[in-house]
């Protein structure tokens, strides 16, 4: 009856749901950029490693995603640390395009490495959880995996802001984030924190990525969408602020939702770049700012 | 150092003229077409990407401008011809917009921005079937009519000629200075009475008017263009390195850089097949490890050629110490 | 009449008055310095001056014109010349092109802007390293270059921030000693030097002293040094009473 109202809300809740996966990535991508004002061109490709790494443990082992993604994340966290040794800390002193490209590379060599492995195929898991739903009211209800990525993705960026407020290495990565050139002079390993944070942020493409098999197609290219995603959360949620990624996020999801409900579905991405510009032509810093990490 | 330069591309280009009466294979031809394309592509993102050093990741939407200017155009009755010249025309507009906003923005802010626009008009393209044909895509008049393959080489070849006359030519006028200088120190550029923003935007609409060209003339070959191939950062990203690989803000550079690029890209295609895009992107690890400056510009630096061609294009910018530096994070005011 | 007139000009940065309500003026032809320690506020001042951000309060006017809402090209432009505290070259270019890079505002041939930059390059005695690349230079031959970059853009009026800060004292002496010729071209010369007082008595004509963003004092070199403000904004209260 009310279905005027109930539609937008149950589209903000949708979108609620799916943005907190978004922040997730998002909050990764950020703490890269942050950290090391590394626009890292291949955390989409990350994320499509850690949907792979889940997808196969689960057709080995049958363990639901939701019990496994910390795989997913410790792969993730390793692969992004050897990224940042091996490749990008020889580029340090280059300017921010040699990143772009270098990370746009290897996003090339790992989404078609991956076609090469599994083949273009789109796959998809089928698990229990994807039949129930939990209804709110009469009107309204939630897909029961979405709310679990959601418990997941929450509880993870609450982890990550503590360990970037409250640890040493946190605390660490914020002083490089505000002088890269004083850091070191603090007695800083610059380079290993930076791999750290490369690595962590990494980690939250990859297990945002097996909290995403369930739901979502497999395919080599399925990294894309997520990516330039991330960037407008960094962008919106201002420059290298963790916290405002994931508000970033979590709004980014529930624009696209309503964005789908009115207008369909296929304008979803294009809102996502309308805001992104808009916000880089009035308000460059962010919406929130321009905090630090 | 410049002499030289513009000699050997001379000889190049006219020899090129001749090869259709050498090459019996329109395959051949159609690579060829390909190579003189992208060096054309190449030169012009070189003018924006190279010698102003604001290095745009976004120039599909010129390309795909002037692609679906020539379709869309042409389907209203216009000459196809004309209709070219009009999404040339449409190209600069959208250039205008697109560098107002985004020159604004340093660093990755820029580039990301740039990425922004080519992607809106790409989604703009794909959802409005009844403007664009959407996905489905639609049909390009052929524009030429005889010799069909050797005209479209020819065309290649007379674009490439063009871009290249044109950076030589603006390399050593005071637009050219004041782009290189705009590139190494926009602030010491401002200090001295250099309108950054007005060079950066006339680089910017000359780059995508032959790169708009570039594109009508590609999507008639093709006689059927879609969004995802016209509009798509990969086309923005092959140009950029086809530039970077050979050398960016260096004249030869973006010429040897596609027959490098292309010629590799096609074995590649042939021996790899199905990993000839894995091919590739370790290729542009590798020159971003190995060879930044891109082939030319490593062979100047190795002869300890400094000149206007510059030796380190990308090399990093002194730290900001002052407190206004460090505000303007990501925006000039 | 004055070139360039400051009026009750104030700056803030967030928290921070770096600027406050600050007056003064530059008659053509003179030398004149702003002194005064870390912080005080003059490369603000300079930013102020050239545009590179806008005062909150107050004018300024150029050559009887209000410059306050200009940009950093458009004060080139109008002939406001300036050199940056951290030395900027164009490391990729040589010398002789830096300095073209400046004449190029008054001339879109590049012939032309070679001629000029050599002229302006000889008057710095710099004619021997014309063509080399600004890269491998040292300190002193790139605070040259600076100025000579400036100077190739025909101004009014020259700003230069902290021109001499890291030079040898006969260095530095030697180079203020070609400033002060620059009247003789119509040049009207502003500098900021925090330390190196010998060459701003020597150089200069009038003084201004700023301290944490205020015109503590103004006047001939001579008279100014030697006030207990001045003494006190540079020591330290104790030292108040050597002026006496």
């Amino acid at each position: 009856m009310f279905n005027w109202l109930y539609a937008p809300l149950q589209a903000i809740l949708n979108g609620l749901l799916t943005g907190a996966l978004y922040a997730l990535i998002g909050m990764g991508m950020a703490l890269i950029f942050g950290v090391m004002r590394i626009v890292n061109f291949a955390h989409g490709a990350f994320l499509m490693m850690g949907m792979y790494a889940t997808y196969v443990l689960f057709q080995a082992t049958g363990v639901s995603p939701y019990y496994q993604f910390p795989f997913a994340g410790v792969l993730l966290f390793f692969v992004g640390y050897a990224t940042y040794m091996g490749l990008l800390r020889r580029i340090r002193g280059q300017v921010d395009f040699m990143v772009i490209l270098l990370t746009m590379g290897l996003a090339l060599i790992l989404a078609d490495g991956a076609q090469l492995v599994f083949g273009a195929d789109y796959h998809q898991i089928n698990i229990p959880l994807l039949s129930k739903n939990i209804s709110i009211g009469s009107e309204m209800s939630i897909n029961a995996p979405w709310l679990v990525s959601f418990a997941i993705a929450m509880v993870l960026a609450c982890a990550l802001y503590w360990v970037v407020t409250r640890t040493m290495f946190g605390r660490a990565a914020r002083a490089i984030a505000q002088n890269p050139y004083a850091a070191p002079l603090m007695g800083i390993n610059v380079h290993r924190v930076q791999a750290i944070a490369f690595g962590i942020g990494s980690a939250a493409a990859g297990i945002a990525g097996a909290l995403l098999l369930p739901v979502f197609y497999l395919f080599p290219e399925v990294g894309n969408q997520f990516k330039l995603k991330s960037f407008v959360m960094v962008v919106l949620g201002g420059m290298g602020s963790i916290q405002g990624a994931a508000i970033a996020g979590l709004v980014l999801g529930v624009v696209e939702s309503l964005t789908s409900l009115y207008w369909g579905n296929e304008w979803a991405l294009a809102v996502d770049f309308v805001l992104f510009i808009l916000v880089l032509s009035l308000k460059p810093s962010g919406i929130f700012g321009s905090q630090r990490a | 150092m410049r002499k030289w330069q513009v000699r050997i591309a001379a000889c190049f280009l006219i020899a090129a003229l001749f090869v259709p009466l050498l090459v019996p294979t329109d395959y051949t031809l159609q690579i060829l077409f390909r190579v003189f394309l992208f060096a054309a592509l190449g030169l012009a993102w070189n003018l924006v990407g190279g010698y102003a050093g604001q290095l745009s990741l976004g120039h599909a939407a010129y390309f795909g401008v002037g692609a679906y200017g020539l379709a869309l155009f042409s389907q209203l009755g216009i000459s196809p011809w004309a209709s070219v010249l009009l999404g040339v025309v449409l190209a600069i507009i959208c250039a205008a917009m697109i560098g107002r906003v985004s020159f604004r923005l340093r660093g990755p802010y820029f580039a990301l921005c740039t990425i922004a626009f080519a992607e809106v008009l790409r989604l703009v393209a794909k959802n409005l079937p009844s403007v664009t044909g959407g996905d489905v895509g639609v049909q390009v008049p052929l524009l030429f009519t005889q010799s069909t393959i050797r005209s479209f080489y020819w065309s290649g070849v007379l674009l490439t000629a063009l871009a290249f006359a044109l950076s030589a030519w603006i390399e050593r006028s005071r637009f050219g200075y004041y782009l290189m200088a705009i590139r190494e120190d926009q602030d010491t550029a401002l200090s001295v009475g250099v309108n950054a923003a007005r060079c950066k935007l006339w680089a910017l609409l000359i780059s995508a008017a032959i790169t708009a060209l570039g594109g009508a003339l590609y999507a008639s070959m093709f006689l059927f263009i879609v969004p995802d191939q016209v509009l798509a950062m990969d086309i923005s990203t092959e140009i950029a390195i086809v530039a970077m690989l050979g050398g960016a803000g260096t004249l030869l550079g973006p010429l040897l850089g596609s027959v490098v690029l292309e010629s590799a890209a096609e074995i590649f295609k042939n021996v790899f097949k199905e990993a000839h895009l894995l091919i590739y992107g370790v290729l542009i690890v590798l020159v971003v490890l190995f060879m930044p400056e891109g082939i030319v510009g490593t062979f100047e630096k190795k002869l300890g050629l400094y000149k206007k061609a510059p030796s380190a294009p990308f090399a990093a910018p002194l730290p900001s110490t002052t407190e206004e530096e460090s505000q303007r994070i990501a925006v000039d005011e | 009449m004055s070139l360039l007139e400051v009026k009750r000009v104030s700056k803030r940065f967030g928290g921070l008055k770096a600027i406050n309500d600050v007056s003064f003026s530059v008659k053509p032809g003179e030398v004149t310095f702003i002194v005064g320690p870390n912080g005080a506020g003059k490369t603000t001042l300079f930013n102020l001056i050239t545009s590179v951000f806008h005062a909150d309060s107050g004018t300024i006017h150029f050559d009887g014109r209000d410059i306050s809402q200009l940009t950093p090209n458009g004060a080139a432009e109008i002939g406001i010349g300036r050199t940056f505290q951290l030395v900027k070259p164009l490391r990729n270019l040589t010398v002789l092109e830096n300095v073209m890079l400046g004449a190029f505002l008054r001339t879109s041939s590049p012939a032309k802007a070679e001629k000029e930059a050599a002229k302006v390059l000889r008057f710095l005695q710099m004619e021997k390293v014309l063509h080399l690349p600004a890269r491998g230079m040292g300190l002193p031959t790139l605070k040259r270059l600076e100025i000579a970059r400036a100077l190739a853009t025909q101004p009014k009026v020259i700003l230069l921030d902290e021109v001499v800060a890291g030079l040898t004292t006969s260095e530095a002496m030697r180079l203020a000693m070609l400033l002060k010729r620059l009247p003789e071209w119509g040049i009207s010369t502003i500098g900021g030097i925090e330390h190196v007082m010998q060459v701003v008595m020597r150089v200069a004509d009038r003084v201004i002293v700023l301290d944490h963003g205020n015109l503590i004092a103004e006047g001939v070199p001579q008279d100014v040094v030697h006030r207990p403000e001045v003494i006190e904004a540079y020591l330290g209260s104790k030292y108040k009473e050597i002026a006496s």
